[in-house]
């Protein structure tokens, strides 16, 4: 029965992803080498990450927020969309849309990121007899975080891969692409600095995902529009 | 170039070996809560089975709030003390109705880890009944066949939290199975196997008389006191009273009887041994062995043997018993001494004679062993009537605080005044050797000290080993007090066997019921059947949705 729960935790977390690659057009047009070379600098920008992480910060006794540790984690943090820049304009991709391009850089992205924030947890905890629901709010963070990653991407490919944008739209991009790329440092100032229990964490994940997916498509159509 | 590629793959092999290892032995998850616990004794009396005849435990819980009607041959029913109703748990044993497992919650108070003096604000006649429910329970526990795992545990607050929950669920009608969740309560320990060749251990200290010359052979006084415990939890039988008190008396009175010895102008003309025997609750079978391992010169110097056994909560009188009729003239000055003494001390010293019966193998006290041997003896005790086999051997409510260290503080000086006067012929009354505040004083921090410890500390003989260091530890306090310390080893008698496994953790799961978990895989289900048409209709149309669904034209129509 465990083992049952188990997998209905690990479909939670990873069956977005495949769900996302075969129902979109990613499938049609054999885009999987670029989602897995997307994983791959994400595992690249993750160790970075822990080394940075390791050097510069203090480990913390209590629980509580510290706004500098938590400065200095967000800055890290933008080795991330480092990452990101790196994975959209210096992998040589074969002839794939724009359109299609960030969709498989931010699915690669957000797989990576799932598998390996999220399997061992699973893997160790889902299977014991002790029932909690964390392992299905882990999940639904992964959703958000599916969606979190491909708004990056889109808002990514914007600032960096489109040359002609309308001039009013660009702070939009910029702001809308620091608010995602800063959702981590939100998340842990909700869960430590005001104490929002997990599934109350998860949900404003969930809204702020959809809330940001539907911006930058907009953004993005719009821009697109010009080249129509 | 196959071959280079054999070797990197047989390099690989042992790497992805430790991984399949590795993922496979993590082990389950940590329970919610994890509890210790004490499994009910398990033995046989002369091939007769009693006690709890399983260890394994995997059964959901139910609380005696439980449906009635359901069946519990695969339930763990938890008892705690303020629900238990002897007479329903009489009838469940008696009736041997089918059931996966018996949970006794006791109170803290019970417990000798208890630093917090949890429950110590009860009021008397609330332990008495406390003390009088948990006695039966332990006399019917111990002397039933019960073939299901039996455990105690201490109230706590995890454990109460789990209990509350698991009543508001039985209540609602739901026993706890596979299919409706709740919780599991599981002990993972082996199947438990006989303990080969219990060994009991006798300890014993001389201390010599004067000497002077002409005398062959002094004669001798012998204290005794039996150490070890039974009860129906084994690892927490402690035996305050039973017998503790008495080993405390003893260890005393050594002490005391030493300095006396120390100096040769004040040593008395009468050897004293002292005697901590093994295997009291088995019918003094320790008392015996070391009794029959004495050469004949030795028995026959014996004077009188004073035992001692339970001398821990009485108030206003204590009890010789005797196996030879009172009339008998070394009884009656034994008697008169020990009444003389306790006169003065205020207190009463009643004389109870019981005939021994050779041919019956009860031995109710130990000075019916030194009897049967023709030794005169006599035990001080402060029960008045033969305790039955295996009742009042120091097991569940013989714990520290109804120990009452003043009435061994009074027994101890009743006998050794009493010893004294003896040895050293004083005629007059009145004359007091261990006064308060001399330097033969009764030392109120030993005796604390000596019961506290021995309250701390579960002394079931067949799961000491020889060298157990509680046998380690009396031997070298008697070291310190007399001389010539000897250890005896011998096998427990073949009628008691014994059973390991006395103590376990539980852990306690919340499982969901496999239900929830097919609904939850319906639920997730269609949640991605949603998500991908939906996809698929934003990204290629809803035209092509439906293509998928529908069977591509046949063909046939174009070959008419």
């Amino acid at each position: 029965m465990t083992m049952f729960h188990f997998f209905n935790c690990a479909i939670l977390t990873f069956g977005p992803h495949a769900v996302y690659y075969s129902a979109t057009p990613l499938s049609e047009y054999d885009t999987l080498g670029t989602s897995i070379k997307a994983a791959i600098v994400y595992l690249g920008t993750a160790l970075v990450k822990l080394v940075c992480l390791a050097t510069f910060l203090k480990v913390s006794e209590t629980d509580s927020f510290d706004p500098y540790q938590e400065l200095l984690k967000a800055l890290i943090g933008f080795v991330d969309v480092a990452g990101l820049y790196f994975a959209l304009t210096q992998l040589t991709h074969r002839n794939i849309s724009q359109n299609h391009k960030f969709q498989a850089v931010g699915l690669g992205w957000a797989f990576a990121d799932s598998v390996l924030h999220r399997l061992a947890p699973l893997w160790v905890g889902a299977r014991g007899l002790e029932f909690t629901w964390d392992y299905i709010l882990q999940g639904l963070e992964a959703n958000a975080n599916l969606v979190l990653s491909i708004s990056l991407a889109a808002l990514g490919s914007l600032m960096w891969l489109r040359k002609n944008k309308p001039k009013t739209l660009i702070p939009i991009i910029y702001l809308c692409a620091g608010i995602v790329a800063t959702m981590p440092s939100i998340t842990s100032y909700l869960r430590r600095g005001l104490g929002w229990h997990l599934p109350k964490v998860v949900g404003f994940e969930l809204f702020t995902s959809l809330v940001m997916a539907f911006i930058s498509w907009q953004l993005f159509s719009a821009c697109q529009r010009p080249s129509t | 170039m196959a071959q280079g590629k054999r070797q990197v793959m047989e390099s690989m092999f042992p790497v992805i070996e430790l991984v399949v290892i590795i993922l496979a032995c993590v082990e389950l998850c940590g329970a919610a809560t994890v509890v210790d616990v004490y499994r009910l004794i398990q033995y046989d009396i002369a091939g007769v089975p009693f006690g709890s005849r399983l260890a394994a435990l995997n059964h959901h819980a139910a609380s005696t709030h439980f449906p009635p009607g359901s069946d519990l041959s695969r339930t763990v029913l938890i008892i705690p003390f303020r629900d238990l109703n002897i007479s329903f748990v009489k009838e469940y044993i008696s009736q041997r109705q089918p059931l996966g497992g018996l949970l006794f919650l006791l109170p803290q108070i019970f417990s000798y880890e208890n630093k917090d003096g949890i429950g110590r604000n009860h009021q008397d006649h609330e332990r008495e009944q406390i003390k009088n429910v948990l006695a039966e329970l332990e006399q019917l526990l111990v002397h039933s066949n019960i073939p299901y795992p039996v455990y105690f545990a201490f109230e706590d607050s995890d454990i109460e939290a789990v209990l509350a929950d698991i009543k508001r669920n039985d209540v609602t009608g739901q026993p706890a199975t596979a299919t409706t969740g709740g919780y599991k309560l599981v002990v993972s320990v082996p199947e438990p196997r006989k303990v080969a060749s219990p060994t009991i251990t006798n300890i014993q200290g001389w201390l010599p008389g004067l000497k002077s010359d002409g005398d062959n052979q002094l004669p001798t006084i012998a204290i005794v006191a039996s150490y070890d415990t039974f009860g129906a939890a084994p690892a927490l039988s402690v035996g305050s009273d039973s017998n503790g008190s008495g080993v405390v008396a003893l260890l005393e009175i050594a002490r005391l009887f030493s300095l006396l010895y120390s100096n040769p102008k004040t040593r008395g003309r009468y050897n004293l041994l002292f005697g901590l025997t093994s295997g009291g609750p088995y019918n003094y079978n320790g008392t015996h062995k070391w009794l029959r391992s004495f050469d004949q010169r030795l028995r026959e110097s014996i004077d009188y043997a004073i035992c001692l056994n339970s001398v821990g909560s009485w108030d206003n009188e204590l009890w010789i018993h005797v196996s030879k009729p009172p009339e008998n003239a070394y009884i009656k000055q034994i008697f008169e001494g020990f009444s003389n003494v306790a006169e003065e001390l205020a207190f009463k010293v009643g004389l109870k004679h019981k005939k021994i019966n050779i041919s019956n193998p009860r031995v109710a006290w130990e000075h019916e062993q030194f009897s049967r041997m023709r030794v005169t003896a006599a035990t001080i005790s402060e029960l008045s009537v033969a305790p039955e086999l295996l009742e009042r051997t120091g097991g569940l409510v013989d714990s520290r605080v109804f120990t009452n260290e003043t009435a061994i503080i009074r027994s101890v000086k009743l006998i050794a005044e009493s010893l004294v006067r003896h040895i050293y012929g004083h005629q007059e009354k009145e004359t007091v050797t261990f006064a308060d505040n001399s330097s033969l004083a009764v030392n109120p921090f030993y005796i604390r000290s000596w019961l506290d410890f021995l309250s701390r500390t579960p002394r079931v003989a067949p799961f000491m080993s020889k060298n157990d260091p509680l046998v380690l530890a009396l031997q070298k306090e008697l070291e310190e007090h007399t001389h010539e310390v000897s250890l005896q080893h011998e096998v427990l008698d073949g009628m008691f066997t014994f059973y390991d496994s006395s103590k376990a953790r539980l852990n306690i799961y919340q499982v969901a019921s496999v239900t929830f978990d097919l609904l939850l895989l319906l639920v997730l289900g269609s949640y991605l059947i949603v998500l991908f048409s939906f996809l698929v209709i934003t990204t290629r149309g809803l035209d092509d949705l439906i293509s998928i669904f529908r069977r591509p034209p046949s063909r046939k129509v174009k070959t008419a």
